[in-house]
C-alpha cells in the first residue's frame, strides 16, 4: 500500500507524499469539489445542527451564571463556575468516587466477561439460548436496573439480605444503601452485573476470529491451555481488547443511570460521581455549573483517549 | 452520468436546506383546518390511573366544547418538570400545564406563565372554591398563575393493632408520644420497626414539620420558615428540641437503612406491615387500601403531630393547572382550566386522594369517614393545626431541597451534628433573604 512507484511525468526523486499532493491537484477540480461537498452536505448539516451547535450552546453556559429558575440575567462570569465546583466540599469525594466507579467496575467486568466469552466459545447444547440470556442485561435501561437493584439491596425488604440470611452468612440486616462505603460497593456490583455482557459480546466475537489452525499449532508445540490463552489468544485479540476497554472506560465514566436510580448520589453525596452530580445540578436549575462539569468530563475523556491510544500504538510498534 | 451525479448532489443539498428551513420555521399554531383549536396540555405528577382519569375528563370537556381538542402529553414523572421547563423556555409545545407550588416561583419569574387574574375575576366558579384554594391561586404579588386542583397535607398513618398491643389507648398526638410509642413497638430482630423514617429524597421536609410544630404560635404563617420576629425558625431553641426528638426517632425507632428511604420505601414499609407509623400525604390512602399485608381494620390515620405548645403547622402542598405565556390560545386554555377546577375536580380529587378545592365537596360523606376523618378534624380546628405557607415558590427552593437533604443525611450517618445542621440552615436562609 505504501508504494513509491513513480507515475509518468512526475519529477524524478520526488517522494510519494509529494506525488500524492500533485495527483490531488490535478484531479480535484472545483466542480468535483462542489459535488463532493453537496453529497456531504446532509451529513455536515445534521452533525453541525444536532451535535456541534448544542455542544457550543451548552459550553458557553459554563462561563455564564445560568440558572433556569431565574433567566432574567445570565451574565458572563469567566471561570467562576469551575472555581465554585472545585471549591465545593464534595469535589474530592466525587472525583475519587468517579475513579473507584470506573476502575472498580471495569476490571471485574473485563475478567468475568472474558471468562464467560471463553465458556460460550465452546459448543454445547442450548448455547444460543444461554448466549441470549447472558446478553439480556445490555438491553435493559440503566435507570431501571438502578431501581431494581435499589430494591434488591434494600436492607429490610431486599432479596440480597434475605438470601444471605437464609444461607447463614449474616444474622442481622446489612444496611447496604445507608452506609457510604457499602452503598458505593452496591452500585459497583450492579454496574459489574450490567457491563459484563458487553465485554462478553465483544470478546466472544474476537475469540471466534482466532483461526483454529493457530490454536492447533500451539497445541502441537506443546502449549497448555493457560499458555495458549496468554501467548496466542490474547495477543491475537489485543486490538479488540484495547478498544473495548477504551470504550468501556468512556461509557462507565459517562454512565450515571445506575447510581442515580440506586442512591441518587446519597447518602449525603457520598456516592456521587461527576455525571450524577451533573444531573443533580441540572435538577437544581444550575445549568452553568452543570455545563462546566460537562466540559471537565469532555477534557478528561479526550485526554484519556488520546493518551491510551498513543500508549497502545507504542506497544504495538514494540 | 456526471450531470446526473451532480443533480443528485444538488438535490440532496437542496433537500437538507429545505428541511432545515422547515424545521426552523415551523411553529405549532394548534389550529386545525376545520377551525378547531387543539390545546397542548402537559402533566407533571402523573400516574397511569391519573392519566386515564384525566383523559376521560378531557373527553367530557371536548364534547361540551366542540371547537376545542386537547392533546395530553405525559412525560415520565421523574423528568416531567424538566421537560416542562424546556418546553416553556422554547416558547412552544404547551398551552395548559401542571404547575406545582415548587415550580410556580421560577416559572413566574422567567415570565413563562400567563397571569389569569382578569379571566378569573369574570369566572362565576371562583366563589365555589375553598378559601385555601383561592388563597393558593394567588402569588404574593397578586398574580394568578395557576388554579390548584387539590391539596396534599400530612397526617399520621398508624397501625391500630400494634398500638393497642403495645399497651397504648390510642395513636400519638404529639412528637414526643410518637417517639415513645414507636420506640416501644420497635423490634428490629423481628423486622418490626416503629417509624417509617424518611432519610432519602425530601427527607428534610419531615424534620422541618417537626420544627414548625415546636415553634408553634411563634410561626409566621405567611412564611413558615420565619418566626414572627423575622428570624429563621432554625435559629430557635425549639428547633434544637424538635431536631433532638426527631433524630432520637431515627436512632431508637426506625429501620437503620431508612437513611436512604424515600417515598417508595416509606410507603412499602407501612404497606407490607414492617413499620407502625408513617407520616404522609392523603394520596397514600388509596395505596394502603389495596395492601394485602395490612387489613382495613389494622390501620387508620391520626391528625398531624403537635409540638410541646400543642400546635402543629400543616405545610400545605399543592399543584394545579396554568396557562403558558407563549400560548396562542389563551381563552380556550383558560376555559379548560375553569372546567377542570369546577365540578370535574370532585372526581379528580377523590380518585387521587386529594383534599378537595370545592366548598361543596368537603361536605361529601367520602371525606368524613375512615382515614379521611383526621383531615376533617384538622380542617375544623385551625387554631391547633395552623395552615401555613412554606416558601416553596422561591427560585432557590430546588437548591435548598438538595442541600437540606444532604445535610440531614450527614447527621444520620454521623458526619454532622444536629446543631451544626440547624446553624447552616439558619445562615442559608438569612443570606438568601438578605440578598434576594
Amino acid at each position: 500500500m505504501t508504494t513509491t512507484e513513480q507515475r509518468p511525468g512526475a519529477p524524478v526523486g520526488v517522494p510519494g507524499r509529494r506525488k500524492a499532493v500533485s495527483h490531488g491537484r490535478r484531479t480535484f477540480s472545483s466542480s468535483k469539489g462542489f459535488t463532493v461537498l453537496a453529497f456531504l452536505a446532509p451529513a455536515i448539516v445534521v452533525v453541525l445542527l444536532f451535535t456541534y451547535y448544542p455542544m457550543i450552546r451548552g459550553a458557553q453556559m459554563a462561563f455564564r451564571q445560568w440558572n433556569l429558575y431565574d433567566l432574567r440575567t445570565t451574565p458572563w462570569i469567566g471561570f467562576d463556575n469551575f472555581r465554585s465546583l472545585m471549591n465545593d466540599p464534595n469535589w474530592g469525594t466525587i472525583v475519587s468516587n468517579t475513579v473507584i466507579w470506573v476502575v472498580g467496575s471495569l476490571i471485574p467486568q473485563l475478567v468475568i466477561g472474558f471468562g464467560l466469552a471463553l465458556l460460550l466459545r465452546r459448543k454445547f447444547r442450548g448455547r444460543g439460548i444461554y448466549q441470549a440470556l447472558v446478553f439480556f442485561p445490555w438491553a435493559v435501561s440503566g435507570f431501571l436496573i438502578g431501581i431494581l437493584f435499589r430494591w434488591m439491596f434494600n436492607s429490610e425488604f431486599g432479596v440480597i439480605n434475605d438470601l444471605l440470611k437464609k444461607v447463614g452468612l449474616i444474622d442481622a440486616n446489612i444496611p447496604w444503601l445507608a452506609d457510604p462505603d457499602l452503598a458505593r460497593l452496591s452500585t459497583v456490583i450492579a454496574n459489574v452485573w450490567y457491563g459484563v455482557t458487553f465485554f462478553t459480546i465483544m470478546i466472544l466475537a474476537a475469540l471466534q476470529s482466532v483461526p483454529d489452525d493457530v490454536l492447533e499449532a500451539s497445541a502441537i508445540d506443546g502449549a497448555g491451555k493457560v499458555r495458549t490463552l496468554w501467548s496466542v489468544v490474547i495477543p491475537y485479540i489485543r486490538t479488540t481488547l484495547a478498544l473495548t476497554v477504551l470504550l468501556r472506560v468512556i461509557w462507565i465514566f459517562n454512565f450515571p443511570d445506575i447510581i442515580y436510580g440506586m442512591t441518587g448520589g446519597g447518602p449525603a453525596n457520598q456516592t456521587h460521581i461527576i455525571t450524577t452530580w451533573m444531573i443533580s445540578l441540572t435538577q437544581q436549575g444550575d445549568y452553568g455549573r452543570a455545563s462546566a462539569l460537562g466540559l471537565i468530563v469532555l477534557v478528561v475523556l479526550v485526554a484519556f483517549a488520546s493518551f491510551y491510544l498513543l500508549a497502545v500504538k507504542e506497544r504495538d510498534k514494540k | 452520468m456526471k450531470r446526473s451525479i451532480r443533480s443528485i448532489a444538488l438535490g440532496s443539498a437542496a433537500l437538507v436546506a429545505a428541511g432545515t428551513l422547515i424545521a426552523c420555521g415551523s411553529s405549532d399554531s394548534g389550529t386545525a383546518a376545520g377551525g378547531a383549536v387543539t390545546l397542548q396540555m402537559i402533566e407533571s405528577l402523573s400516574s397511569p390511573d391519573r392519566t386515564t382519569l384525566l383523559k376521560s375528563m378531557l373527553a367530557t370537556f371536548e364534547s361540551q366544547n366542540p371547537g376545542i381538542k386537547v392533546q395530553l402529553v405525559t412525560p415520565p414523572t421523574e423528568q416531567a418538570d424538566n421537560k416542562i421547563q424546556q418546553i416553556l423556555q422554547a416558547g412552544s409545545g404547551a398551552d395548559v400545564l401542571e404547575v406545582r407550588d415548587t415550580t410556580v416561583g421560577p416559572f413566574g419569574t422567567n415570565g413563562w406563565l400567563y397571569d389569569m387574574t382578569p379571566d378569573m375575576a369574570k369566572w362565576t366558579g371562583l366563589g365555589d372554591l375553598t378559601d385555601t384554594a383561592q388563597k393558593y391561586s394567588k402569588t404574593a404579588d397578586g398574580k394568578t398563575y395557576f388554579i390548584p386542583y387539590g391539596f396534599y397535607g400530612l397526617s399520621l398513618f398508624y397501625r391500630t393493632d400494634l398500638v393497642k398491643a403495645a399497651g397504648f389507648a390510642g395513636p400519638p398526638k404529639s412528637w414526643d408520644e410518637l417517639l415513645e410509642q414507636a420506640s416501644k413497638i420497635q423490634d428490629a430482630g423481628k423486622n418490626k420497626y416503629g417509624y417509617a423514617f424518611r432519610g432519602g429524597k425530601n427527607g428534610f421536609s419531615n424534620v422541618v414539620t417537626a420544627i414548625e410544630a415546636y415553634v408553634g404560635d411563634d410561626l409566621d404563617t405567611e412564611n413558615a420558615f420565619k418566626t414572627k420576629d423575622g428570624k429563621t425558625i432554625f435559629a430557635t431553641d425549639e428547633a434544637k428540641q424538635a431536631a433532638a426528638t426527631y433524630f432520637k426517632l431515627f436512632k431508637q425507632a426506625s429501620p437503620p437503612s431508612s437513611v436512604a428511604w424515600g417515598y417508595p420505601e416509606m410507603v412499602e414499609g407501612f404497606n407490607n406491615g414492617s413499620t407502625a407509623f408513617l407520616l404522609q400525604d392523603p394520596e397514600v390512602i388509596a395505596a394502603i387500601s389495596k395492601s394485602s399485608a395490612v387489613k382495613a381494620d389494622q390501620w387508620s390515620t391520626a391528625p398531624l403531630l403537635v409540638g410541646p405548645s400543642g400546635k402543629a403547622a400543616q405545610p400545605v402542598a399543592t399543584a394545579g393547572w396554568g396557562v403558558a405565556q407563549a400560548s396562542s390560545h389563551k381563552p380556550e386554555a383558560v376555559k379548560l382550566i375553569q372546567f377542570l377546577s369546577g365540578e370535574a375536580s370532585k372526581e379528580f380529587d377523590q380518585k387521587n386522594s386529594l383534599v378537595p378545592i370545592l366548598k361543596s365537596a368537603q361536605n361529601d360523606e367520602f371525606y368524613k369517614t375512615g382515614p379521611w376523618a383526621s383531615y376533617v378534624t384538622m380542617t375544623k380546628d385551625t387554631s391547633t393545626w395552623l395552615t401555613v405557607i412554606q416558601p416553596r415558590g422561591v427560585a432557590w427552593w430546588s437548591e435548598w431541597q438538595t442541600k437540606a437533604d444532604s445535610d440531614l443525611q450527614q447527621v444520620l450517618i454521623g458526619k454532622l451534628s444536629s446543631d451544626d445542621m440547624l446553624a447552616g440552615w439558619d445562615t442559608y436562609w438569612t443570606q438568601k433573604w438578605a440578598t434576594k
